[in-house]
């Protein structure tokens, strides 16, 4: 019931603050010229394709695209959504209401993480809905498309998590951001100098953020995938409530 | 807002030798008190004597270092969640959440206090005519003033009509007007039977509500007895011997 109580507190706060609606108009009207742009494109080369028994279709030359430039706003994105949601209590001094409502540290984390959450979900679907508008006037190949969009369920998740992470421990929210991004792009580029050096194995690149997102975009699903992206998500919330529970001990 | 006044005040409130360290120094050591249903006791001290500390513990803000805490005879420390119904808290300042009215302020606090539905709503309401927030109901909560956000406070302290009341000087920045309503309503919720602990700096607001007072000095309780309201001056010099002694001498009966 407190997680619910939590998870309602910050959705509302999420969705009454400036910076949640100017994100999501920006975003949105960036993906829908890039949709575009990669429609025409698509439609211009649809001809020479024809000629091609396996030729790349609508999923590998629009959906899929698309898809991966919402990933690559994601890495502003999530920081920017997720800075405020304890680095702000923190600041507002508004945390310890939430202590004195005998909500557990661990519920607060989830509470709020799930609001994050439940904002980035809204944001694929309503991007999602774009390529999806066409499928009846195009051939869609529905098994890529939904792996894809699980990857990037996953890499939200996973982004997020990181993003109330950062803010558990930051005093400001603005440290909060710089801190998810920097961690964000640390986990998506640590395996590129191991790629430049041709390793394409081995620690480096199984901690890589991109060796786990990429076969996913790719309509290649593993559970190794998802147990990556499942275990990250569970590290970086349990970080956070550990750091909550001690700001509880520390006041 | 009827309750029936309890038969044998029981205890509410029962702290034994509660300790916390703040800040590199002894905030508050060894504090015991206790206190039952129905009564009213004042926490006096200079700056720095341990007072805010020792209430954020009450409300479950902040864990003790050592010493325990019961509530209605339950070990508080073991069972954080009895804060959600048991204790309504004013912090210090009333911190609120700038981007919400004060509706959805008090909402928000009714769901983290397990009030939901029609249940939320008439609490609201009745708390929202009783404090005489009707005109700022639909206005943000970032745009009060400091005494509108001590009544929103205030309010969202007493929305789940807790047994227990944990104010931090809660007559911060209230005009006389408003204080007068502070002291009725206090005087009001300790008839019904809620045990209310409050901090502040004036004396007089000591004698004219409470039942109790108790004198923190450099973390430890210097004195704690009970107070009436023509006690003003009694008050006056023990509170002020302690400030400078850091004891007083108890009057000898002749």
């Amino acid at each position: 019931m407190s997680l619910l109580a939590v998870t309602r507190l910050e959705w509302r706060r999420l969705l009454v603050r400036p910076l949640a609606w100017v994100l999501a108009a920006l975003t949105l009207g960036w993906l829908g010229w890039n949709f575009t742009l990669l429609l025409g494109s698509f439609l211009a080369g649809q001809i020479q394709r024809a000629a091609l028994p396996d030729g790349p279709g609508f999923t590998d030359l629009v959906a899929v695209p698309l898809l991966g430039q919402l990933a690559q706003l994601a890495f502003l994105v999530v920081p920017l959504l997720s800075m405020s949601v304890i680095a702000g209590e923190r600041r507002n001094g508004t945390l310890p209401l939430l202590f004195a409502a005998g909500v557990p540290a661990s519920r607060i984390v989830l509470g709020k993480y799930l609001a994050v959450l439940g904002w980035l979900l809204l944001w694929l679907a309503l991007t999602l809905t774009m390529p999806l508008v066409l499928a009846h006037a195009t051939h869609l190949d529905w098994g890529k498309l939904t792996s894809a969009t699980v990857g990037l369920v996953l890499m939200l998740a996973a982004l997020a998590a990181i993003g109330v992470a950062c803010s558990s421990f930051a005093s400001h929210p603005a440290i909060a951001a710089a801190g998810a991004l920097i961690v964000t792009l640390a986990l998506w580029e640590v395996n590129l100098g191991a790629q430049m050096a041709g390793m394409n194995g081995g620690a480096i690149n199984w901690l890589a953020m991109s060796t786990h997102l990429q076969p996913l975009l790719r309509g290649l699903v593993s559970s190794a995938d998802i147990v990556w992206f499942v275990l990250l998500i569970v590290l970086a919330l349990a970080l956070a409530t550990r750091r909550l529970g001690a700001d509880r001990e520390r006041g | 807002m009827t309750s029936i006044i309890p038969a044998s005040p029981k205890t509410v409130l029962q702290l034994d030798r509660l300790s916390r360290r703040r800040a590199g120094r002894q905030a508050v050591q060894d504090l015991s008190l206790a206190l039952r249903s129905g009564e009213v006791m004042g926490l006096l001290g200079v700056n720095g004597a341990g007072k805010s500390t020792t209430l954020s513990m009450i409300a479950g803000a902040l864990r003790p270092d050592s010493g325990g805490i019961r509530l209605n005879g339950e070990d508080f420390l073991e069972h954080p969640e009895l804060a959600r119904t048991l204790i309504g808290w004013l912090p210090e300042r009333a911190p609120v959440w700038a981007e919400l009215t004060v509706n959805e302020h008090l909402d928000a606090h009714g769901r983290l206090r397990g009030l939901n539905g029609s249940a939320l709503r008439a609490a609201r309401s009745a708390i929202i005519e009783r404090l005489e927030l009707q005109p700022l109901a639909r206005r943000l909560a970032g745009v009060l003033s400091q005494g509108q956000r001590q009544r929103l406070g205030l309010a969202c302290a007493l929305l789940h009509r807790p047994a227990l009341l944990v104010l931090d000087e809660p007559a911060n920045a209230l005009d006389p007007v408003q204080v007068a309503g502070l002291r009725a309503l206090i005087r009001e919720q300790a008839a019904a039977g809620t045990a209310v602990i409050l901090s502040t700096h004036l004396l007089a607001e000591v004698t004219a509500v409470c039942d109790r007072v108790a004198i923190l000095h450099e973390g430890t309780l210097r004195h704690d007895g009970a107070v009436h309201a023509d006690d003003h001056a009694a008050l006056e010099k023990t509170f002020f011997e302690i400030a400078m002694n850091g004891s007083h001498q108890p009057a000898r009966a002749a």
